[in-house]
């Protein structure tokens, strides 16, 4: 065979992929990051000058609502990451667990048919279940269960809802496979020992499968943080996101170097998140690829 | 492997384990399935119970001229987007495993990170990107944003297929002689074929339901379907979106069976 080290022709496929991504994707995101310390735009507006009062304005914060939105950001995604985990677990576990190849691959099918509906679609589907004239507070007034209708949308609750939902298929894949790798016979060894089913769980399954909800939870959480549509649509004047208050700075106050610093801090943050995860993925995959 | 040693008469865990299981299910689906009662119900405001069924807001989706021009937008934008990144991907995903590309893990994640970084800010780059540049918001400059987060799709799929395929084959047919040229057109192209396609199915539909890279990057009358719907939900939620929400769900789905027809979900898995 030739030199492991020296590349074949067909190397030069990756041309087209290399030009789309260092022109759309590189040099974008080194623009972002240099207009984030300019004051305007220094092509159209040669009295623009390099500032760092752009971070400054997040840092000190005069105004009082950046750290909040950078806080509940954060608080939103964790409690989303937290609650995909509750749900997402028992369902991956069942994936994982099945014997039956139909069932499985129409268990899959429910869990992926979710993610391929737009996101939009999907924030429709909550708007319509949860608004005042919606599906469970008509139905709850019917019942006379309720007077008046539950503030279930237009707050953090709706908007939570809605991101778990959009968010479980995730962790469920995630979580599928990392299950799917552990030896059952672990399980029923501990159980032959006389461990109950639910401590043969919780002693053997649970502990083995932590890195799969490490790298689950961390996908869900750098997801939830850049949601946009979900926490505009959902959550009406209570909720404010550094995504949404990315689209703000960009459309209404048009700012674009305000709403790049906000850019680079949000993706220091997930770059962060994803380093962690891809760590995780790789100490789980014993060195396999990212693919 | 084994099979089932405990069966007994009733299990109460197993019971419950089930109903849990049953019940998360209906939560992934049900709101689905409601979005389709609300697009055949006739009252004028979303309102539930359902009284009837009809086809009106159907109409007013099919009958709005916003509605359509942003949906042969999005059709239009996809279909591009669907045959660059299937040309592109493809060819990236055998530069990549078999161009003996030095650093070959690290490009991999490089050629993925569009799927790590939010799409949010990636539309954020792009916009400032093309003020600086002056181009304003063409077109093509939609596509390239939608081509760039749709090619790790194509690369993923085609990667998959390509490590599950025995290299032997080809080394086999160069054996008996045919030209490295050949050995690619006539051994490799159809191996890969079934993940290329899949990967570009894909594509379309990360491009026809994108959201967050368009946001910054359309220009007014000239939006996509999923803009147009967000700026529609924001004052007035009325059967049309659901409507339109029907019409990209039975895409989404018919999707879904063609890719199982083709290479089966299990590639998908890989997250």
């Amino acid at each position: 065979m030739t030199n492991a080290a020296r590349p074949t022709p067909i190397a030069w496929l990756i041309a087209p992929a290399g030009l789309l991504f260092v022109l759309f994707f590189v040099l974008p995101f080194a623009v972002m990051t240099a207009m984030s310390f300019y004051s305007g735009n220094p092509v159209t507006n040669p009295n623009a000058f390099l500032t760092t009062r752009h971070y400054e304005r997040f840092i000190f914060d005069t105004a009082g609502i950046f750290h909040e939105a950078l806080w509940s950001t954060l608080r939103i995604g964790l409690i989303t990451t937290v609650i995909s985990l509750l749900i997402g677990y028992p369902l991956a576990h069942w994936m994982a667990r099945m014997q039956s190849r139909l069932g499985h691959a129409l268990v899959l099918m429910a869990v992926i048919a979710p993610m391929l509906t737009g996101i939009v679609v999907r924030t429709f589907a909550w708007m319509t279940i949860l608004q005042d004239k919606g599906v469970i507070n008509t139905t709850l007034m019917q019942w006379g269960l309720i007077e008046k209708p539950l503030p279930l949308m237009y707050n953090e609750f709706g908007t939570i809802v809605a991101l778990v939902h959009i968010y479980v298929p995730f962790m469920v894949l995630t979580l599928t496979g990392v299950i799917g790798r552990i030896d059952e016979r672990l399980e029923q060894a501990a159980r032959s020992l006389g461990a109950g089913r639910l401590r043969a769980f919780v002693e053997v399954t649970l502990p083995l499968s932590l890195p799969g909800i490490l790298a689950g939870s961390l996908l869900v959480f750098a997801l939830s943080i850049s949601a946009y549509v979900t926490p505009s649509l959902m959550g009406g004047t209570d909720v404010l996101t550094l995504p949404m208050l990315i689209a703000q700075q960009v459309g209404t106050s048009f700012n674009p170097n305000f709403a790049g610093a906000l850019g680079v801090i949000l993706l220091l943050v997930s770059l962060a998140i994803v380093v962690a995860y891809n760590r995780i993925l790789a100490r789980l995959a014993g060195g396999q690829g990212m693919a | 492997m084994s099979a089932a040693p405990n069966r007994r008469p009733f299990d109460v865990g197993r019971a419950a384990y089930l109903t849990l299981n049953a019940l998360l299910l209906a939560f992934l689906l049900l709101p689905i399935a409601i979005v389709l009662v609300f697009a055949l119900n006739p009252t004028p405001y979303i309102s539930f119970p359902p009284v009837g069924v009809s086809l009106r807001w159907f109409e007013k989706f099919f009958g709005s001229a916003e509605f359509m021009n942003a949906l042969w937008l999005s059709l239009w934008v996809a279909s591009v987007v669907l045959v660059l990144s299937i040309v592109i991907g493809a060819a990236c995903a055998l530069a990549l495993a078999r161009g003996n590309l030095p650093g070959r893990a690290v490009m991999t994640a490089f050629f993925m990170s569009p799927l790590m970084v939010p799409a949010i800010l990636t539309g954020l780059a792009l916009f400032q990107a093309y003020l600086l540049s002056g181009i304003g918001r063409p077109v093509w400059g939609l596509i390239a944003a939608h081509t760039l987060v749709a090619v790790p799709y194509v690369i993923r799929t085609t990667l998959a297929v390509l490590h599950n395929f025995d290299r032997r084959i080809e080394e086999a047919a160069a054996v008996l002689g045919a030209s490295p040229t050949r050995v690619f057109f006539e051994v490799t192209l159809p191996l890969i074929r079934p993940g290329v396609f899949a990967g570009g199915v894909f594509a379309f539909i990360v491009s026809f339901d994108q959201f967050p890279v368009s946001l910054f990057l359309v220009v007014p009358k000239g939006e996509t379907l999923p803009v147009v719907l967000f700026n529609y939900m924001k004052f007035d939620l009325d059967g049309a979106i659901a409507a339109a929400s029907m019409v990209s769900i039975l895409l989404a789905l018919s999707v879904v069976l063609v890719l199982e027809r083709l290479i089966g979900l299990k590639a998908y898995v890989k997250l």
